[in-house]
């Protein structure tokens, strides 16, 4: 963090020491930009936008997806509870030599480009026709409405006390043609298999 | 030189890479140290405020419980347009843009989807209606007309008080604590779940003590006991079950002018009433495999509320359902309902009397919705009616159309028209009510329903503007002109003599008419701003001008007075949350209610604060202080020895949750 040094220079360089005291001084302006992300408590959309970008690793999509497309989009469907946080996450990422992007979407029949799609909560009313819509599509589905995983959604967010975390609905991913592999389906709180209770 | 050429490629490198990689450092942490980490509650104005073409407001569970509010209608007294005044330690005047009274009769409440509205004396008796303060979800309060969803006499507003599904209230939680006031309370839930199915018991009590009376006849203490359960299920993949109860007993301090029709012909009663009650709800979800949803819900609710000057049990039967289907570009919700409520009254003192003493209450309802998509997630357009039928008035409309414009994800525009109905109760169907006048004739005043009242009936207009100033700043601003017709009315004819029963009085009747018209105007601004994640600052201002006048032909010589003096003009409130440290939270709300002129009552500043001290994972220690600026101060009056005293409070509470 601190500015480098060039081997062999010594403080007894006038010229060198002065640039060394702006160098500090100015470190001193970039301590905030690095560090101000953590010197207040995360919020859920923190945690739930590194769990969107993350889930981007485990996840297989078909070879029929995008191979000839080099963004990974995440897409968020209704009102956004990220604010800028889920661009800030992904800004500079890659997954799988691509580089990660955020779009913004109005309709479920735009979701055909994306990879992930959160479904914001304030569309809650309307997963009756958002649903078929993207159920079939390689698409992994992400949303923190209440009871989302059983209604064909493929990983829905909960709250356990003051901790995120989420469940899982394996035959809607394998029926879009996903992979999600054992390393998530390990930290998921529960994995819903079509026809079976939820453990 | 090359040195400093390299020390500034290295500080650009430096630079640019702060900026171009994650700046969340939570990006790189894996999945299983993701669901380690603790967060803060977020904010986010609940979703419904966002999309919904209605004067709506939401207070969140956790805004209740920072506000140190211990019953429902002072946690109402946040929400803007909502006028709260206490009468004395068990009776509060509620209303919404005006028409506030003890009994709220404009005002539509419901816990769950039940209604705890009265047709006896159309309104609400909120000293008999409680829940579990730590099991509210949230409480959503619609300003204006409740449309055509929400059913008979929400024609200012609805309140909907919503608890939390038995899923998110697994644990066992206690809740204890006592104070001057508010002088013992109590509350445990346990609540556990089993693959698909949830449910959760809970208990609570408390005892209040009496508040400020100049007199010094401190008759108002109360205590209170209920119990009840929870329990959610999803049945199948597609069907969700919710069952829940309650049973409670309250006992109350009332003190009440009784007269009789000889001598002593007036007396002041105190006495504890007796106030008991239970209901049991039922509602079934069923999702259809095209997307569309069906829900049936049915629920018994019984009151026994046995007062110093009548005595009613009425038991409420009501199926309804609802089905929500989407087209193409359309939302459409329909639905039928049904609600019996056979009541019986028990005469306790000759001067109060509901004629027939046993009566069935009838009610038939039916309603549609369609919001129309003209710009899909731009502009929509609602249109809607209810259409009901009930055993004292017969059919009636009330329809409704709304239009919202979200011209960017930041703001957005609503306005509607309503046409609202609030029909009679019993006490304008068969009731008499006699009170001595003047001793020395001797001269009573009759208070008659005799069943030729009609609903009373209101055009409202609305307007509304919501915007998310930046990420830290949200406004809410709402307006209105409600136009009312056939408001309740009292016309008296000249004194008649009278033999039964004995000994011979002069009574003077008045008759309950629809004498009186007149309109509301006014709007109410609500701003929320987070200046840093651990500071919220909220405020809502209230302005209201409210006009009636007879109609020609009333006599009635003190509704419009007393109507127009019962609220007032302006309100405002300023509440700051403040999280000290993870561990310490520090809440302060400041309420400002202007002047009333009938009571007369003087404009009032006070102020409550709450400490909160977070001892560990499962103990919260909190100090809450209410009405603080003043000994007591008085809102409201509806005793017969004149305003009883709101009095400076203070309690602490030991939260545990596990």
């Amino acid at each position: 963090m601190k500015g480098e040094r060039q081997p062999g220079e010594t403080l007894s360089d006038h010229g060198s020491f002065r640039l060394l005291v702006l160098l500090g001084a100015m470190c001193f302006l970039l301590l905030p930009l690095v560090g101000r992300a953590q010197t207040r408590k995360p919020t859920e959309f923190d945690v739930k936008a590194a769990y969107l970008f993350n889930f981007g690793k485990f996840v297989k999509w078909p070879s029929s997806v995008g191979s000839d497309s080099d963004t990974f989009s995440i897409c968020v469907l209704g009102a956004n509870p990220f604010g800028p946080v889920l661009e800030s996450t992904v800004s500079g990422e890659k997954i799988d030599g691509r580089s990660v992007t955020v779009r913004r979407i109005t309709l479920a029949s735009q979701a055909a480009g994306c990879r992930i799609l959160f479904v914001s909560s304030s569309e809650k009313d309307r997963l009756g026709s958002i649903m078929p819509a993207v159920s079939r599509l390689p698409v992994l589905t992400v949303s923190d409405i209440s009871g989302f995983v059983d209604r064909r959604g493929m990983i829905e967010f909960v709250m356990d006390h003051d901790r995120v975390r989420f469940e899982v609905n394996l035959t809607a991913a394998e029926q879009a043609g996903l992979t999600l592999s054992s390393e998530l389906l390990k930290v998921a709180t529960s994995v819903k298999r079509e026809g079976q209770a939820g453990d | 030189m090359r040195a400093v050429v390299s020390i500034a490629v290295s500080m650009i490198t430096l630079i640019s890479a702060a900026s171009a990689q994650s700046s969340n450092p939570l990006a790189h942490l894996t999945l299983e140290q993701l669901g380690n980490v603790e967060v803060t509650t977020a904010t986010k104005e609940p979703a419904e405020m966002r999309n919904t073409p209605s004067a709506i407001y939401v207070l969140t569970a956790e805004d209740i419980r920072r506000s140190g509010a211990r019953t429902l209608p002072d946690a109402l007294r946040l929400v803007p347009g909502v006028e709260v005044a206490q009468i004395d330690s068990s009776k509060w005047s509620v209303g919404i843009r005006g028409f506030g009274t003890r009994l709220s009769k404009s005002v539509l409440v419901l816990i769950d989807g039940r209604s705890v509205y009265t047709p006896l004396f159309a309104g609400v008796y909120w000293e008999m209606q409680d829940v579990l303060l730590e099991d509210i979800d949230r409480i959503e309060v619609i300003r204006g007309p409740g449309g055509t969803v929400w059913g008979s006499n929400a024609v200012n507003g609805v309140i909907n008080i919503i608890t939390k599904s038995a899923k998110d209230t697994r644990g066992t939680l206690i809740s204890a604590g006592g104070g001057n006031v508010e002088q013992g309370f109590a509350g445990i839930r346990y609540g556990g779940a089993n693959g698909r199915f949830a449910y959760r018991l809970y208990g609570k009590g408390f005892t209040r003590g009496p508040e400020y009376h100049p007199n010094g006849d401190n008759f108002d203490d109360w205590r209170r006991g209920q119990f009840g359960f929870r329990t959610d299920s999803n049945i199948t993949d597609r069907d969700d079950l919710t069952i829940q109860g309650d049973i409670y007993r309250s006992v109350v301090g009332q003190e009440l002018g009784v007269s009789y029709y000889s001598p002593p012909s007036l007396v002041t009663i105190q006495k504890n009433i007796d106030l008991s009650g239970g209901n049991l709800l039922g509602r079934w979800r069923h999702r259809f495999q095209g997307g569309s949803d069906l829900q049936l819900q049915a629920y018994f609710d019984r009151t026994d509320r046995g007062d110093i000057n009548f005595r009613e049990i009425r038991n409420t039967y009501d199926i309804d359902f609802i089905h929500h289907f989407q087209l193409r570009r359309q939302d459409i919700i329909w639905g039928a309902g049904m609600r019996l409520s056979p009541s019986q009254f028990f005469q306790v003192v000759p001067t109060v009397d509901f004629e027939p003493h046993h009566e069935t209450y009838k009610l038939f309802t039916g309603f549609v919705q369609d919001e129309f998509a003209i710009v899909p997630g731009r502009l929509s357009l609602t249109v809607g009616t209810k259409l009901e039928h009930n055993s004292y008035s017969g059919f009636d409309a009330q329809p409704s159309t709304r239009i919202l414009w979200t011209p960017s994800e930041h703001q957005s525009v609503w306005a509607s028209f309503t046409h609202a109905v609030r029909t009679p109760s019993r006490i304008e169907e068969g009731f008499q009510f006699t009170a001595l006048a003047v001793k020395s004739i001797p001269l009573y005043l009759r208070l008659i329903g005799d069943g030729n009242f009609s609903p009373e009936k209101m055009n409202g207009y609305e307007i509304g503007y919501r915007a998310s100033l930046g990420p830290k700043l949200f406004l809410d601003i709402a307006s209105f002109y409600n136009h009312y017709n056939d408001l309740l009315s009292v016309e008296n004819l000249p004194p008649v003599p009278e033999s039964s029963p004995l000994p011979t009085h002069y009574i003077l009747p008045i008759y309950l008419r629809n004498g009186i018209e007149g309109n509301t105007k006014g709007f109410e601004i609500a701003p929320a701003w987070q200046p840093m994640q651990r500071w919220r600052l909220k405020a809502t201002y209230s302005y209201l001008h409210l006009d009636v006048r007879r109609k020609p032909g009333s006599d009635d010589a003190s509704t419009v007075q007393q109507t127009e003096g019962a609220s007032p003009h302006n309100s405002a409130t300023f509440q700051s949350l403040l999280d000290l440290s993870t561990n310490l939270q520090l809440d302060l709300t400041i309420r400002y209610v202007g002047n009333l002129q009938f009571p007369k009552i003087p404009a009032y500043t006070t102020a409550d604060a709450r400490f909160a001290y977070r001892l560990n994972k499962s103990i919260e220690l909190s100090v809450t202080g209410r009405n603080l600026l003043q000994p007591h101060h008085f809102e409201f009056s509806g005793d017969p020895n004149g305003p009883v005293g709101i009095k400076r409070s203070l309690y602490g509470q030991i939260l545990y949750t596990r």
